[in-house]
C-alpha cells in the first residue's frame, strides 16, 4: 500500500461541517498515477484492488460507486487465490 | 471510586441498523434480544457513563497519522457519521473527567494512548452505543482503536491496555457506576473476495476461549493467523481489551449468530461484574 497522499478529503471540523456531512469525494487532490486516476474514474473496482487500495477504503468506495458487496465480491472473486493456511481453531 | 458495574461486547455490523430487516428473523431477534437484556441492566444498576472501545475505520484519522489507541477526552463527540445509518445525527456527551483520568492513568502505567478533544464517531461505536441508550444522552468515552492499518498493535497488548484502562476507571472518584463495552467483530471480511464469508468456526472458538478464560491461546496469535478469519477480524482487540479490564473474569456469550445478510458473525457476551 503507498502512501503518497495529497490534502486529507475531510473538510473543516465542527458542527457545521458535521451537520452536513463530508464534503464529496476529490481525486483531483489526490498524486495519483495515471492508472490510479484510471481506476478511480473508471470505477475499476478489481483494478484499484490489484493496485493495492486498502481494503476498508475499497469497501467504502464500493459503496459511493452503488456497488452492492455481492456486485463488487464477484468483480473481486477472480483475484482471490485459495487460502491453504489453517488458523489454530482449524486443528 | 467507580466501579465497573457493566461489561460486554457487542458486534458492529452496520447493516445491524441499516439493513436490520435483511437478517433472518430468528437470528436478528436472538442478537437484538441481548442488547435489549444489557440496556436493561444499564438502567437497573444505574450506569452514569460508559467506555466504549472500538476501531477507527478511517474516519478520524488518516495514513499520515494514525494511532494505534486514541480516547476521546472532549465534552463532546459527533455521530454517526454515515449519512446513510438510520440513526440520529447528534452530539454525543463526553465525560471529559473520566477521559482525561483515563488517559493520565494508562500513561502513567506505560501505554502510549493518543487523545482527541473531538471524535467523529461511525458505526463502530454509534450501532453499539445506540443499541445501549436510544436517547444517546449517556456521557460516552470513545477509545479509538487502529485494528486495520499494519503494524497493528499485537492483542496481547491490547489485552493489557485493558488491564490498564480497568484500574484507571476503578481509581476515578468522579463517578460511581461506569459501563465499559467493546464493539467490533467477530469474523468478516471487507474489500476482498472473501466479502460476505463468515468464519464461523473461529468465532465459537473465541466466544469459548473468553468463556473458559483460555486466553493466552488468542493472545499468542499473530496478525497473520488471525486474518485467516477475516481482515475485520482483527477488530478482537476491542474485546480483548474490555476481557483485560474485567480480568480474571470470564464472559459469558448472550447470543451468537452467523448472520450472512450483515456478513458477519454477530455476538453478544457480558462480563459477570458483581
Amino acid at each position: 500500500m503507498r502512501l503518497r497522499l495529497g490534502p486529507r478529503r475531510r473538510g473543516s471540523r465542527g458542527h457545521a461541517a458535521a451537520a452536513t456531512g463530508r464534503a464529496s469525494f476529490d481525486a483531483g487532490r489526490y498524486e495519483l498515477t495515471d492508472d490510479e486516476r484510471a481506476a478511480f474514474e473508471s470505477k475499476d473496482v478489481a483494478g484499484l484492488y490489484q493496485l493495492g487500495l486498502h481494503a476498508v477504503l475499497l469497501n467504502r468506495f464500493c459503496r459511493a460507486a452503488g456497488y452492492s458487496r455481492d456486485d463488487y465480491r464477484k468483480l473481486l472473486e477472480p483475484f482471490g487465490a485459495p487460502e491453504e493456511r489453517k488458523g489454530r481453531w482449524q486443528r | 471510586m467507580a466501579e465497573i458495574v457493566l461489561a460486554y461486547c457487542a458486534s458492529h455490523a452496520p447493516m445491524m441498523s441499516a439493513a436490520r430487516q435483511a437478517a433472518p428473523k430468528e437470528q436478528g431477534d436472538n442478537f437484538f434480544r441481548a442488547l435489549d437484556r444489557i440496556r436493561e441492566q444499564a438502567v437497573e444498576r444505574g450506569v452514569q457513563a460508559c467506555v466504549v472501545l472500538s476501531n477507527e475505520h478511517f474516519t478520524n484519522f488518516f495514513l499520515e497519522n494514525f494511532p494505534q489507541t486514541c480516547i476521546g477526552v472532549g465534552e463532546k463527540n459527533w455521530g454517526p457519521t454515515e449519512e446513510w445509518l438510520p440513526i440520529d445525527k447528534v452530539w454525543i456527551p463526553g465525560h471529559p473527567g473520566l477521559a482525561n483520568h483515563i488517559a493520565e492513568r494508562t500513561l502513567a502505567s506505560g501505554f502510549d494512548p493518543a487523545f482527541s478533544h473531538q471524535l467523529e464517531l461511525d458505526h463502530g461505536i454509534m450501532t453499539v452505543y445506540y443499541e445501549l441508550d436510544h436517547d444517546m444522552k449517556l456521557p460516552l468515552v470513545p477509545i479509538v482503536q487502529n485494528c486495520a492499518v499494519p503494524p497493528l498493535m499485537p492483542v496481547r497488548r491490547a489485552y493489557e491496555f485493558g488491564r490498564a484502562l480497568g484500574d484507571a476507571i476503578r481509581s476515578y472518584d468522579g463517578l460511581a457506576r461506569v459501563a465499559v463495552i467493546g464493539a467490533g467483530g467477530l469474523s468478516h471480511w471487507i474489500g476482498t473476495p472473501r466479502v460476505g464469508d463468515i468464519e464461523e468456526e473461529f468465532d465459537r472458538w473465541f466466544l469459548q476461549r473468553l468463556e473458559r478464560g483460555e486466553l493466552d491461546q488468542v493472545l499468542d496469535m499473530p496478525d497473520s493467523e488471525i486474518e485467516l478469519a477475516g481482515n475485520g477480524s482483527h477488530e478482537i482487540r476491542s474485546w480483548l481489551a474490555v476481557a483485560g479490564a474485567l480480568a480474571p473474569t470470564n464472559s459469558r456469550t448472550l447470543a451468537y449468530e452467523p448472520i450472512y445478510p450483515w456478513i458477519t458473525g454477530m455476538a453478544v457476551a457480558e462480563f459477570d461484574t458483581r
